[in-house]
């Protein structure tokens, strides 16, 4: 059985890292570092698809298969063990990452040509899917926060990649900082959150732990408490208010990279993470109130954002926010499913579209600018045929995929009576239809920008072929979900799936008020309707008169900039917590503290004990009756002490 | 059972001494008649020691004691799994031992006197394995002796070299001086009991009545006999001069496997021979020791005493293997704290230690040997920037020397772990942070090092080119130095079937 090898899944990506990070800098051939990397990664899908076949294989009550690899740290009642679950939800992230990310691996073979650092570039990639794919596949919350600090490190690595460049009028060095201590905070959470989930359930193995909290209910305070602070640690990866302003800066990082790990996989972990611990989640229902307020909150105000930026990674940036908001939203209506749809379905169209814009980035020579992009349709014909079909499947046009994972959280969101955040919803699909074919428009329609001296061509096929696959996915990935009003219970697969991973959770959450087939229908043709109409405006805005915008800009100048600024959050972060920190820590705490007070202690113990090693370094004086002497005086000298 | 049957019995648990006997008289016949051939002595004892390995794994223990003299049923010989820890201790760091000195300079320049070499290092550890095991005073002083007078040799084997010459004399003069103490206390202590199986005296101690000044002069001396070979404060003095003295080789195989061999004994003689197994409840991991002698107290004190004196002494050195030499002390000073808790946690500790002492220390010496062949000086200073020059070399220096320092990931900071959480667990509170103030000293003495390495333009003309052989013996002393500091679980459970000492 090869599910019970799924460790192969893991174990492959390490390989390649350590092939790749020992004797990758020695490989002259540029094609056998990168298809080392992708290989590995390659095999990695391989094993994890041949699982999924099994377990589908299997009965419902089976579909959960626990693989101990060995006992990791046992020290009295603190028992962790170094194993992986495998049951539906790990497969379902566990195809999402090896699959993509085969697919952006093989990618960033083209991109990356001719970079220095090649070797590490696959070296670090592989090593974040090793991290990505402990974090999935744990089977206790101490591994899973093993992977979840290892993506984090990837991440940092990845960002800094291009060490030597200038960003934003920084370094990319900086914007790497940024998203490791932004995450800290988060991590922060977590941490607490574990243990105070050790010291309630007395484990930390997701089996034991789901299975206390499913039989015993929490106190509400103890479950509020554990959950929310797990949530924090979900706002950090995975980019959402309070925390999410890291994943803009991240942008610094290569394209391949912001498409895998900032995009598709590394910054839904958190979405992961609630949607595996749902059956303590569900027990607070405060928290899952506020999961669904600050997703829906993250959805609009990241999308709002996105209407204004002129960076093209930008832009995707906010839409990621954006739209792993939306996922929170799901999870904090209690539709947790459909949260982990659209987790899936916006892995395919947002690595898509940043492929895509990587792809418009190489053929401008590293411009990155929508202002001065514009008519590439003729020049990048696949770019941008996959790009249109990206950015229908964001826009939720039906029957991309987008459609029916998106619709059906906002389906959700109404039908649990949140018809407020629903309204969110429905004004952030409007908003996201725009700003991406705003996006679009710039980037490939109208006559172009570009100095005339560029003159862009298709990338190779090592880069488009990756394109045209997630672009199959895009069109066909909604189909596995297709909304029950249309195929009734039975034939929404993706539903049927994951139903055994959510049921203990099941229990706990209130009814679901019933709604006619017909209010389904209503809701999801308004919702066609305002992509629509975003589309058309974008399409009128930006593609047959120009003109307009200006007068927008002029007339809304204070939103236009309030927006462009991005509210001026980093400023007041900048302002309420950066800069008092960055000034008492040089203050207080390096000049007078660490200097005077720590320095100055240390180094005075410091030579306190050099002084005593001085004196007891007289003693060896090389003279052996000397020391036969001390020997003999010693013993004399504890005898007496013992008579005394 | 007649005394002949008794001794041809004990035979059979035997074996792996003499496989060892076998090889070292092996080893002087080869070296009689085939003088030329450069690499047939290290590979024959290679290959004994191999076989006394593959001896010692499948000699089963034996249920009683071995070479008994028919008289209350004691012996003169034990074979048990504490002993067998020990040993394949000992045998690790001689097959060590042996690799390294195919690839030092130092051993292969003085050709003509390898044979002896060789044959002393097989009779080194032969005595080191009789010392492990002996239950009575008289067999463990001479396996003491013949451990020393080997040691001595070995010690000054590159005898033209000055400071070779004089470390070995020196380190003759003072191991007489504390084999003769021992052999005082011995005297006395059997005069006192009338017997000298240390199962005996524990039984005449606990039902009869005795001296206690006596008891505590005779306990005394033979404890400094052991804590010479341990190179316990006062009784350190000889190490630095001698390991700075002696061939890197032999500095190297005295601080892991001689230490080894004086740990297992002084915990064989003091636990069987001086705790009161009446009051000890032989449930609890717990153990009471005999009124009048508090042995405890003194090595607790002795044990503090030795990890400072050697850490402080060690912050002033230049010279790598003198600090080295330094830092083993301190390493002792540790492990002794272990054995003072009277706990079997606590010897659990010392013996998970030793384990990570013996890659971390045996690495540490392994890859200063390498340099110092190369840059011809032992000196720090000269040192300096060598981790552009040989990053591959001062990358494992640095592994080592953290390991030695007791940082996590590596597998010193799960050896002080597990030593330092005995030491709390049992109320030893503030011996756990003496010696965790001892381990940040130690940081600054082993940091100098990496710092010079690293952070310092490099000034010297040294070129390396790093062989194969290097590269291999450095992975398999790494890889457990990073391994045991992550995994760590098997090496636990093995220890923990060896904290058993025969009959308590």
């Amino acid at each position: 059985m090869i599910t019970q090898h799924i460790y192969f899944a893991v174990l492959f990506p390490l390989i390649g890292f350590l092939i790749n990070g020992l004797i990758g800098y020695k490989i002259k051939n540029e094609k056998v570092i990168g298809w080392i990397g992708s290989g590995f990664v390659g095999l990695s899908f391989l094993v994890s698809l041949l699982s999924f076949f099994e377990v589908t294989g299997l009965n419902v009550a089976e579909r959960k298969i626990i693989v101990p690899i060995f006992q990791w740290i046992s020290i009295e009642s603190f028992n962790v063990s170094f194993a992986y679950l495998v049951d539906p939800l790990s497969l379902v992230l566990a195809l999402v990452v090896t699959g993509v990310g085969f697919l952006i691996h093989v990618y960033s073979i083209g991109y990356m040509q001719g970079d220095k650092g090649f070797w590490r570039f696959f070296a670090y990639l592989n090593l974040f899917i090793f991290m990505m794919m402990n974090l999935v596949l744990a089977d206790n919350f101490v591994l899973m926060f093993l992977g979840w600090e290892g993506v984090g490190l990837c991440s940092y690595l990845l960002i800094g990649f291009w060490y030597d460049r200038k960003f934003n009028g920084s370094t990319t060095a900086d914007a790497a900082k940024k998203a490791f201590i932004v995450n800290r905070i988060g991590d922060f959470g977590f941490l607490l959150g574990m243990f105070l989930i050790y010291k309630t359930f007395g484990s930390l193995n997701f089996n034991e732990v789901f299975t206390i909290a499913e039989k015993v209910p929490l106190p509400e305070a103890t479950a509020t408490l554990i959950t929310l602070l797990l949530f924090l640690g979900a706002t950090g990866k995975s980019a959402q208010i309070p925390l999410y302003v890291w994943l803009p800066d991240a942008m610094a990082g290569p394209t391949p990279v912001s498409a895998l790990i900032h995009a598709a996989t590394m910054v839904t972990a958190g979405v992961y993470m609630v949607s595996r611990a749902s059956v303590l989640f569900v027990q607070s229902e405060i928290t899952m109130m506020v999961i669904a307020a600050i997703g829906a909150a993250t959805a609009i105000f990241a999308a709002s954002m996105g209407l204004v930026q002129n960076d093209i990674k930008k832009i995707l940036a906010y839409s990621t926010i954006s739209q792993l908001g939306y996922m929170f939203l799901a999870a904090g209506v209690g539709a947790f499913t459909a949260s982990i749809f659209h987790l899936m379905t916006h892995a395919f169209f947002k690595a898509l579209l940043f492929l895509g814009a990587g792809s418009v980035i190489h053929a401008l020579h590293e411009e990155q600018n929508i202002k001065n992009m514009g008519g590439l349709k003729n020049h990048l014909p696949v770019t941008y045929k996959t790009f249109l079909i990206a950015s229908l499947a964001i826009a939720g046009i039906p029957p991309l995929s987008g459609f029916f994972s998106k619709d059906e959280i906002l389906w959700e969101t109404f039908a649990h009576g949140h018809s407020f955040l629903f309204v969110i919803g429905l004004i952030t699909a409007f908003m996201t239809a725009f700003y991406v074919f705003r996006l679009f428009n710039l980037t490939f329609e109208n006559k172009s920008r570009y100095p005339s001296h560029i003159h862009p061509h298709e990338s190779p096929k090592i880069m488009t072929i990756p394109l045209i696959i997630l672009a199959i996915l895009s069109i066909i990935g909604g189909f596995v979900g297709m909304p029950k009003v249309f195929v009734g219970e039975s034939g929404n697969f993706f539903y049927n799936w994951l139903k055994p991973v959510y049921e203990p959770s099941e229990t706990y959450l209130f009814n679901v008020p019933l709604y006619t087939h017909s209010t389904e229908i209503v809701l999801m043709i308004i919702s066609v309707i305002v992509a629509l109409s975003g589309i058309f405006l974008a399409r009128y805005v930006y593609l047959e008169n120009i003109k307009p915008i200006d007068w927008l800009v002029t007339k809304f100048g204070k939103l236009y900039n309030l927006l462009f600024n991005k509210y001026y959050v980093d400023k007041v972060y900048d302002l309420l917590f950066v800069e008092p920190i960055v000034k008492g820590s040089e203050r207080i705490l390096w000049k007078f503290s660490d200097v005077k007070l720590v320095d100055g202690f240390i180094n005075s113990v410091g030579e306190f004990f050099i002084e005593i090693g001085g004196l007891i370094r007289k003693i060896q004086t090389g003279v052996t009756q000397f020391y036969a002497l001390i020997m003999i005086f010693g013993i004399i000298l504890i005898i007496f002490m013992l008579l005394i | 059972m007649d005394k002949l049957g008794n001794i041809l019995h004990s035979l059979n648990f035997f074996y792996p001494e003499i496989a060892l006997t076998l090889t070292f008289f092996i080893l002087l016949l080869v070296d009689l008649f085939f003088r030329k051939s450069k690499h047939l002595l290290p590979v024959l004892s290679l290959i004994g020691y191999v076989i006394t390995g593959y001896f010692s794994f499948t000699t089963p223990n034996a249920s009683g004691f071995l070479f008994s003299t028919g008289m209350a049923n004691v012996g003169l010989y034990i074979t048990d799994s504490f002993a067998f820890y020990f040993k394949l201790i000992i045998l690790l760091s001689l097959i060590y031992t042996v690799l390294f000195s195919i690839l030092s300079k130092e051993i292969n320049e003085s050709t003509e006197n390898r044979g002896e070499y060789y044959a002393l290092l097989a009779s080194f550890g032969l005595g080191m394995f009789l010392l492990t095991s002996s239950t009575d005073l008289i067999t463990i002083y001479l396996a003491f002796e013949m451990v020393s007078l080997s040691s001595y040799i070995l010690a000054g084997f590159t005898r033209k070299v000055p400071r070779s010459a004089e470390a070995s004399l020196k380190y003759i003069i003072f191991g007489a001086v504390a084999s003769g103490v021992m052999i005082y206390g011995i005297s006395i202590l059997y005069g006192l009991t009338g017997t000298t199986n240390i199962y005996l005296i524990n039984f005449y101690l606990a039902n009869q009545n005795y001296n206690t000044l006596t008891l505590v002069i005779a306990g005394l001396m033979i404890i400094g006999g052991f804590g010479f070979k341990i190179s316990m404060a006062p009784f350190h003095f000889w190490t630095p001069d001698v390991y700075e003295g002696a061939p890197i080789t032999i500095t190297a195989v005295l601080s892991v496997a001689s230490k080894a061999a004086g740990f297992a004994i002084l915990i064989r003689f003091l636990k069987v021979a001086f705790v009161d197994y009446a009051a000890t409840n032989l449930q609890a991991s717990l153990w009471a020791i005999l009124p009048g002698f508090q042995w405890n107290d003194i090595l607790a004190v002795l044990s503090v005493l030795t990890m400072t004196l050697g850490n402080l002494a060690a912050l002033w050195q230049n010279n790598l293997k003198r600090m080295l030499a330094y830092s083993s002390i301190a390493h002792a000073g540790y492990m002794l704290s272990g054995f003072v808790i009277l706990d079997n946690q606590g010897i659990l500790a010392i013996l998970i230690y030793f384990a990570i002492y013996l890659f971390m220390n045996l690495g540490a010496f392994f890859i200063v040997m390498l340099i110092s062949d190369k840059l011809g000086s032992e000196d720090i200073d000269d040192y300096t920037g060598l981790g552009y020059k040989a990053p591959f070399l001062t990358v494992s220096l640095t592994i080592f020397l953290v390991s030695l320092t007791g940082i996590p990931p590596t597998a010193g900071f799960i050896a002080k772990l597990y030593l330092f959480a005995a030491l709390v667990n049992t109320g030893w509170l503030w011996l756990a942070l003496v010696g965790v103030v001892n381990s940040v000293i130690s940081l600054y003495y082993y940091m100098r090092v990496v710092k010079n390495m690293f952070l310092r333009e490099s000034i010297s003309t040294y070129e390396q080119k790093i062989e194969l052989g290097h590269v291999l013996i450095s992975f398999s002393l790494l890889i457990p130095t990073l391994v045991f500091g992550v995994y760590f679980k098997p090496l636990i459970e093995l220890a923990e079937k060896s904290i058993r000492i025969f009959g308590f």
